[in-house]
């Protein structure tokens, strides 16, 4: 069986002999590490033995095959996640800002607005921040927030954070959870601005996971109409100068006073568009292109993109208050003359045609298959991407109509992705090193903050990215000695089952701390460790060292921080 | 820990070098640095007030009328009780931020009013972005100007504390190619383990000295060097000298710490931290209130700073920020909406201080940016600028302000 997978791999492989000059292949053990590492988050205890059974080739395209694996045990774990299941209308009524709901309580007369502030007792070097320091303002709202069981919208992130570590860690659709990270951060979103905490959920829910492995131009269309893409780089607020907008229009759009007077085009999503999403920044478009794009979007906008105030609620009665949140084309501030984008014309009159024309062009588009070929070879292969893998992953792209499923196929099954050059060369992102350190020593989570905290120390909170570009795939951004540093306390913090939420349980050492240590560089590292390392290792343990101690000095390695 | 102490430790550090094929390491480096510029190395400390402070209130123009026909209820009086501190006739400080007023007289403190970011956008996330990146309207800039500064002068005596961020995070503004470090306390960096701390950091040393091949255990190396430095200048034991009093605050803290790190010589070129809170859309209150007592913190924590560092401040310069400033009306709900201009403040032994820089466009509704907000006269990329060139002896002002022409003749002349 062993043998017949490895014929079977070996005849996918197009130029196996070359191949085996060029590149030193890998055994079937560390294939199979390899496969498990890079299209998900480390072997799980069982793990490499159950791929072993069932043939890595099997393994890969059931990886490919998302929907058609069950994953009872990460469903099951997200139970209690509430916000993944509501619509972003409920989210706003549910989880209500508390500076707004005061002001909306001050305005409604519930709440007085003269309160003496704590500030007039002179209290030194505790100074209020902001109204809802003042005592008496936060009581009325905790009240509030009690008595109509509402919670903070903190509450939204936190638990779409712990969301993504649960699935990361449980769900057997390891692959589809590395490539909804992979477009999390390529269409980025930074949850702090505005009102995107509340748009996150169906950001996550209803844009990427359902297209992480299908068609590109299907992505990159759901992430152009999603309200969270629409918030995040101002598209919502873009109208034609000349549009003429009645009292309709004023309302349809609910900006906030002080967005009032910038009315206009906005070309923010328009320029990130073509540099970040599709064709990259030297993917051969001007700053004309970029105006004229921007003039196709214009009136692709938000309904009600701030859940809409009380009085705008009642006037539009249960179908205003369904749909606050959502994507609406707002026909009449959108710029319906000729324009040229990428020496193609879009006709007058298109209407919403306009921006879906423009990313028909832009995901067909020669420089965005060479884009995506290039960011998704540097993510699952090198940080310094073979040309040639790059152009042959890019011709499937082209070839397959921007399948997402074919192009990872290219790049899988090529020669470059199974080199011994790429084994554990790429450096763990921090979520990778907590993910992949969670399942080697098959801990539990429950993907909480205690965990998510670790994350964020290590500089790469989930959705906390605040520009467009999204977190770096390369290892020079994250080898930094603060950061490091922060690795090796992850790694004692989680050995010594000092992650809040996650637990660990270790092997006893009875005095064997050499063949305990020997283990564990087996579970964790299948013994790719370096003779240096085991030695310095070896040095440190003490008779009556417990397990913890060994474990945590692994999981800060140089040999842990990579995959 | 002071200089001499250090130099002294340092000199077997020294001794080595000669021995050593391989670039000198952290502590050699800052060894070498402080040894060749008689250990005065220019520092920058940037403070950024997030959330866009009221800049009218603070710097208050009590010689225009308007100031109190638009503030009926929370501008601060010319006179009589609570009344503002007067600088020079026109302009006058909120009288919670007494602690400047020497600072002011003694010609350490220059403002720069009506200065910030000439875009018009009043997100706080847009503006904060445009002010750390200083590519005002360009949003796909990936680097802080504070990393650019840092890149474009290289170091060779550079230390791994030469660009610290007294925060959670890194902030946009030393996001970029060259290292900086990111520390909300100085009391976590280092192996956090309770009793064990000693003995795991032992074998996390031993291990990253045996590795040779991976690029991660030179980096490894270099982090417990500056561990172990920082372990003897002794945070916790840090005492400030000349009676300063330091708010007991998350702000407060920092600014402490960072003096620390000055004082202990670590090759501290560019610190950062920030204050937020100020963003005072509902009852800001006048003299008293919560801007009165966040500025009360924000102004003794300064001043803190620069009576601890004492005759250091020679070489330090603070500079304050703030993404923009606020309506010059007040809202209905006693408090003020989002604005353009705002007031800088820079401190320092080296600074002409003692006076309002920049141009004042008054507050007469046709000399209002957009009908209702203080219009800009002093670009900030100027302020930056003038402290890159005259303080920190940068001599590529372009690179760190890309598509913008910073130069002498639109500094404001606050370093001479």
């Amino acid at each position: 069986m062993r043998k017949l997978v490895a014929l079977i791999l070996l005849a996918l492989l197009t130029q196996p002999l070359v191949f085996a000059q060029k590149h030193r292949s890998l055994s079937e053990e560390q294939r199979i590490i390899h496969v498990l590492n890079r299209l998900g988050f480390g072997a799980r205890p069982g793990d490499v033995e159950r791929v072993k059974a069932m043939g890595l080739e099997n393994y890969i395209n059931q990886q490919l095959n998302p929907e058609k694996i069950t994953d009872t045990v990460a469903e099951n774990k997200l139970r209690e996640l509430s916000v993944l299941n509501m619509t972003t209308a409920e989210l706003y009524e549910k989880y209500p800002q508390p500076g707004q709901l005061l002001r909306q309580l001050q305005a409604r007369g519930m709440v007085p607005e003269e309160m003496p502030a704590d500030a007039a007792k002179n209290n030194q070097n505790q100074p209020p921040a902001n109204p809802l320091d003042n005592e008496k303002n936060r009581k009325v709202i905790e009240e509030y927030y009690r008595e109509n069981g509402l919670q903070r919208p903190q509450r939204i992130i936190a638990e779409l954070q712990a969301s993504r570590i649960l699935r990361a860690v449980y769900s057997e659709r390891q692959l589809q959870e590395v490539m909804v990270d992979f477009w999390t951060n390529h269409f980025n979103i930074f949850a702090n601005k505005g009102a995107d905490r509340w748009l996150l959920p169906a950001y996550d829910r209803d844009t990427i996971r359902p297209n992480a492995l299908g068609k590109f131009s299907t992505l990159l269309q759901a992430t152009a109409q999603s309200p969270a893409m629409l918030f995040y780089l101002d598209n919502f607020q873009s109208v034609s100068p000349n549009a003429n907008q009645g009292r309709r229009g004023g309302l349809l759009q609910q900006v906030r006073p002080q967005q009032q007077q910038r009315r206009g085009i906005n070309e923010n999503y328009a320029r990130e568009l073509m540099e970040l999403h599709t064709l990259g920044v030297d993917g051969g478009y001007t700053q004309k292109d970029v105006q004229e794009v921007a003039r196709c979007f214009t009136g692709w906008t938000i309904f009600q993109p701030r859940g809409g105030g009380a009085a705008v609620n009642a006037m539009m009665g249960e179908n205003g208050r369904r749909n606050a949140g959502t994507f609406v084309f707002n026909a009449r501030v959108h710029d319906d003359g000729e324009k040229t984008v990428l020496g193609h014309k879009i006709p007058s009159g298109g209407g919403i045609k306009d921006g879906l024309m423009v990313l028909d062009i832009l995901a067909h588009h020669p420089s965005t298959a060479k884009f995506i070929a290039t960011k998704l070879v540097r993510h699952f292969v090198s940080d310094t991407p073979p040309p040639g893998l790059i152009d042959r992953v890019a011709a499937t792209f082209t070839k397959s109509d921007g399948d997402i499923r074919e192009t990872l196929k290219a790049i899988f099954f090529s020669k470059e992705f199974n080199s011994a050059e790429a084994y554990r060369v790429k450096i763990k992102r921090p979520f990778e090193l907590v993910i992949s350190a969670i399942r080697t020593l098959g801990a539990d989570t429950n993907g909480g903050p205690g965990t998510h905290r670790w994350i964020e120390r290590m500089g790469e909170p989930l959705y906390g990215f605040q520009t467009p570009n999204g977190y770096s795939d390369a290892a020079e951004s994250w080898v930094n000695t603060g950061g490091l540093l922060e690795r090796m306390n992850f790694g004692l913090a989680l050995a010594g089952n000092r992650v809040q939420g996650t637990t660990v349980s270790l092997a006893k050492t009875n005095g064997e701390q050499a063949k305990v240590m020997d283990e564990y560089l087996k579970t964790l590292l299948a013994g790719d460790i370096s003779a240096a390392t085991r030695d310095a290792l070896l040095k440190q343990l003490e008779p009556t060292d417990p397990a913890t101690k060994v474990v945590g000095l692994i999981l800060g390695t140089p040999e842990f921080q990579r995959q | 820990m002071n200089r001499r102490f250090f130099l002294k430790s340092g000199s077997v550090a020294l001794a080595s070098v000669g021995m050593s094929l391989s670039a000198p390491s952290f502590l050699e480096r800052i060894v070498l640095g402080n040894t060749l510029t008689g250990g005065k190395r220019k520092t920058l400390i940037a403070i950024f007030q997030r959330g866009a402070v009221d800049g009218l209130n603070v710097v208050v123009p009590f010689g225009e009328s308007n100031y109190y026909e638009l503030r009926p209820s929370i501008a601060i009086p010319k006179s009589g009780n609570d009344s503002a501190i007067s600088l020079d006739g026109f302009f006058g400080l909120h009288p919670s931020m007494s602690a400047f007023k020497p600072l002011w007289d003694s010609k350490r403190l220059a403002i720069i009013h009506a200065s910030g970011s000439p875009d018009n956008t009043r997100s706080h996330f847009d503006a904060q972005d445009y002010m750390e990146s200083a590519t005002p309207g360009v949003k796909s800039t990936s680097d802080g100007w504070l990393n650019r500064y840092l890149s474009s002068k290289k170091d060779a005596d550079e230390s791994l504390f030469r660009a610290v961020s007294m925060t959670k995070t890194m902030p946009r503004v030393l996001q970029g190619r060259a290292s900086a470090v990111a520390m909300s306390n100085l009391s976590e960096f280092a192996i956090r383990a309770g009793k064990s701390s000693d003995n795991l950091q032992g074998g996390f040393e031993a291990i990253y000295a045996r590795e040779t091949k991976d690029s991660l255990a030179g980096m490894g190396r270099e982090t417990f060097e500056a561990v172990n430095y920082l372990k003897k200048a002794n945070p916790g034991q840090y005492q400030p000298e000349n009676g300063a009093q330091y708010p007991r605050t998350p702000f407060g803290t920092s600014l402490l710490q960072i003096a620390q790190l000055i004082k202990a010589g670590v090759g501290l070129e560019v610190a950062f931290t920030d204050i937020g809170g100020w963003d005072t859309h509902v009852n800001q209150g006048n003299s008293r209130g919560q801007l009165a007592n966040l500025l009360q913190q924000f102004s003794s924590g300064i001043a803190a700073l620069y009576q601890d560092l004492g005759q250091r401040m020679d070489d330090v310069v603070v500079l304050t920020m703030s993404e923009f400033g606020r309506t010059v009306r007040e809202n209905g709900n006693r408090g003020t909406d989002h604005g353009h201009a705002n007031a800088m403040f820079v401190l320092g032994n080296g600074i002409r201080g003692g006076k309002v820089y920049g141009q004042w466009p008054g507050l007469k509704s046709d000399q209002l940016y957009e009908g209702r907000d203080l219009a800009l006269t002093t670009d900030f990329r100027d302020v930056f600028g003038e402290i890159a060139t005259r303080h920190l002896g940068s001599t590529d002002v372009k690179s760190i302000f890309p598509g913008y022409s910073s130069n002498a003749s639109k500094f404001k002349g606050f370093l001479g």
